[in-house]
């Protein structure tokens, strides 16, 4: 793993997580 | 104050507390919550001024109702798709908190995990995550699973970055067999 691997995996953890929070969101509101 | 003069005072308080809503939206919820107070009042087989002030609380006050509607779009009731929870069994009429939605919290949280992890690198996502703990909209087990995405994806290959450097995968020192050869 390289400096560029884990530079690229930052905004990836981010907007992962970013994903999961908003769907758990969605699917709360929705249901 | 008779019954009808309450209703009707309850009604004229719930207008303007709804005058931000749109007009087709305020009309509406006012013919919801009439039918609802009108129901509960049938329910309840009497009309007198203090049926009609229990049954007003329980509704719940028409600041609370517009907030609910404000916030989430409905006021939900259970198994219905009114916008005023309606239990008949006691005429129970009851103003709900509406589904939690978006908050400015929830905002900065998404926004520190996405665009702050592309421009504050590891600060962005942390400071993220901070204000997902703050938030009350999601629950535990969603900010544990959050945590660790965040936290597995950074923290795993810093930890292999770190592990291999140490070790001489990187820069570390060059230990070979021609080091240790004499002559």
């Amino acid at each position: 793993m390289d400096i560029a691997g884990i530079a690229l995996l930052i905004p990836i953890a981010g907007i992962a997580a970013a994903i999961f929070l908003v769907i758990a969101l969605r699917r709360r509101r929705g249901g | 104050m008779d019954a009808d003069a309450l209703v009707r005072d309850y009604l004229g308080r719930l207008d303007a507390a709804a005058m931000r809503l749109p007009r087709e939206r305020r009309a509406e919820l006012e013919a919801e919550v009439r039918d609802h107070i009108e129901a509960a009042l049938e329910e309840s087989g009497a009309r007198d001024e203090v049926t009609v002030r229990n049954m007003l609380d329980r509704l719940g006050s028409p600041d609370e109702i517009v907030a609910a509607e404000n916030a989430g779009g409905a006021i939900s009731g259970a198994g219905s798709s009114g916008t005023v929870a309606f239990d008949p069994s006691g005429a129970q009429t009851v103003a709900r908190p509406a589904a939690p939605g978006w908050g400015a919290i929830e905002i900065i949280a998404l926004l520190l995990l996405t665009v702050g992890s592309i421009v504050l690198p590891f600060v962005g996502p942390l400071l993220g995550l901070v204000f997902v703990w703050l938030s009350d909209r999601w629950n535990g087990r969603e900010k544990l699973m959050a945590s660790a995405i965040v936290l597995v994806l950074l923290i795993l290959p810093l930890a292999l970055f770190f592990g291999a450097s140490t070790s001489g995968g990187l820069n570390g020192p060059q230990v070979g067999p021609a080091a240790t050869a004499g002559p």
